[in-house]
């Protein structure tokens, strides 16, 4: 495939020093362009096999149902070329509907879900499209300043069909107050790129009287994928 | 039609229970091929070790070795509290000669986006005819190769920032 270089503003900043722990961490070396024809052209296999029966139904990994807003996510992986992106790994994590981690290190003052938590993966079928269930996720203060509270967000890890197609980000719901006071969703200098970490309500996604629909389409770079089979 | 891309956003620092399974998935090595381990530590530009960041290998050369794995050719490991991590790479034969032993991809939190970089091996004879590293300014080519050990085992540390930041890679 070709990689476009991305547009000015699109991506975050690497340092953007309101979100507090870029100022030492981000690289101050702009990226380095260069061809690597194994980066562009090949990808792990990800095998349905790794996909286990609840990983697309994060309510259902519980003994019991887990507090908070069902919901159902759905969108389709997509290229540059706005062709799907088939067959292609994909892992979500998020904090529960009190907005807490299961993770040892969240200190946040909320209660665990022992029904909950949060961890679900799958594979993009043969339109790109993936569909999972889950509860949709508190928002939870980070101690990166006074008053610091991250918007509610899903993260996506995203594997494409070539390895330079390797996407982290974060998915948020419509109209939330918080954007505006949020440095990490702040950090993308681009209006429109942030816009489109927003997901859509839709109610032809949603299910009857069990939960509430919400598209969430990704663009992952690259252009000129070989077609399949040859 | 042209499809503007979706952007990055942090790891953030509680990945780990999500990403574990692929950790586990990836530790231990089945392969009749040669192996060599590469060990290091991340930085950040203090020089304090990184303990919430992830390395994540492909090996597009070691995959047909590993068809054992679930996951031929793919390693994630979380660095530890040191910042340390250890990869275990499997060598097939002599296809490595100028290439990297592995592509590699770095999360951590406070990294807005992933970073691609590579890692070459010092006594690689074909290093001097490497088609990327000849892509890579001279004074800065060493921040990608891995330093032979007295046990046998590699090193390579990555830095985000400071004299020897990692060169990081955008690729074309």
């Amino acid at each position: 495939m070709n990689f476009d270089a991305v547009e000015s503003g699109v991506y975050p900043e690497l340092i953007y020093p309101p979100y507090k722990s870029t100022v030492k961490r981000g690289p101050t070396q702009a990226p380095l362009r260069i061809n690597a024809a194994a980066a562009t052209t090949t990808n792990l296999f990800a095998s349905p096999k790794l996909i286990l029966p609840h990983d697309m139904d994060m309510t259902a990994q519980g003994k019991g149902e887990p507090l908070g807003e069902k919901i159902v996510v759905t969108g389709r992986v997509l290229d540059e070329d706005g062709k799907p992106v088939r067959n292609s790994l994909l892992e979500v994590w998020q904090c529960n509907s009190a907005g807490r981690y299961w993770h040892k290190r969240d200190q946040h003052d909320a209660p665990l879900d022992p029904n909950f938590t949060g961890f679900g993966k799958m594979l993009t079928d043969d339109n790109g499209r993936y569909r999972f269930v889950t509860i949709k996720p508190g928002p939870y203060p980070w101690g990166n300043h006074h008053k610091a509270w991250r918007p509610a967000h899903i993260h996506f890890s995203m594997f494409g069909n070539v390895y330079a197609q390797r996407l982290v980000t974060q998915m948020y719901f419509p109209s939330d107050p918080l954007f505006e006071y949020d440095p990490i969703f702040q950090s993308i200098p681009d209006e429109a790129a942030r816009q489109r970490l927003i997901s859509r309500f839709s109610l032809d996604e949603t299910v009857d009287d069990k939960m509430l629909g919400y598209e969430f389409d990704i663009v992952l770079r690259g252009r000129n994928a070989t077609p399949m089979g040859i | 039609m042209t499809s503007k891309i979706t952007t990055s956003q942090t790891i953030g620092p509680f990945p780990h229970e999500a990403w574990r399974w692929a950790v586990d998935m990836t530790a231990n090595v089945e392969s009749s091929a040669p192996k060599i381990v590469v060990k290091g530590a991340i930085f950040d530009g203090d020089g304090v070790a990184i303990n919430d960041a992830w390395v994540e290998t492909w090996m597009p050369d070691s995959a047909p070795v590993e068809t054992a794995h679930a996951i031929p050719g793919y390693r994630r490991v979380p660095s530890n509290d040191e910042g340390g991590f250890s990869l275990q790479i499997t060598l097939p034969q002599a296809a490595t000669a100028g290439k990297p032993v592995a592509y590699v991809t770095v999360f951590a939190r406070g990294l807005t986006k992933h970073q691609f970089t590579a890692v070459f091996l010092e006594d690689d004879a074909g290093l001097a005819q490497s088609d990327i590293l000849n892509q890579v300014p001279q004074q800065r080519r060493d921040t990608l190769i891995a330093k032979k050990q007295a046990d046998g085992s590699y090193l390579w540390n990555i830095n985000m920032q400071g004299a020897q930041e990692t060169v990081f890679f955008d690729y074309v």
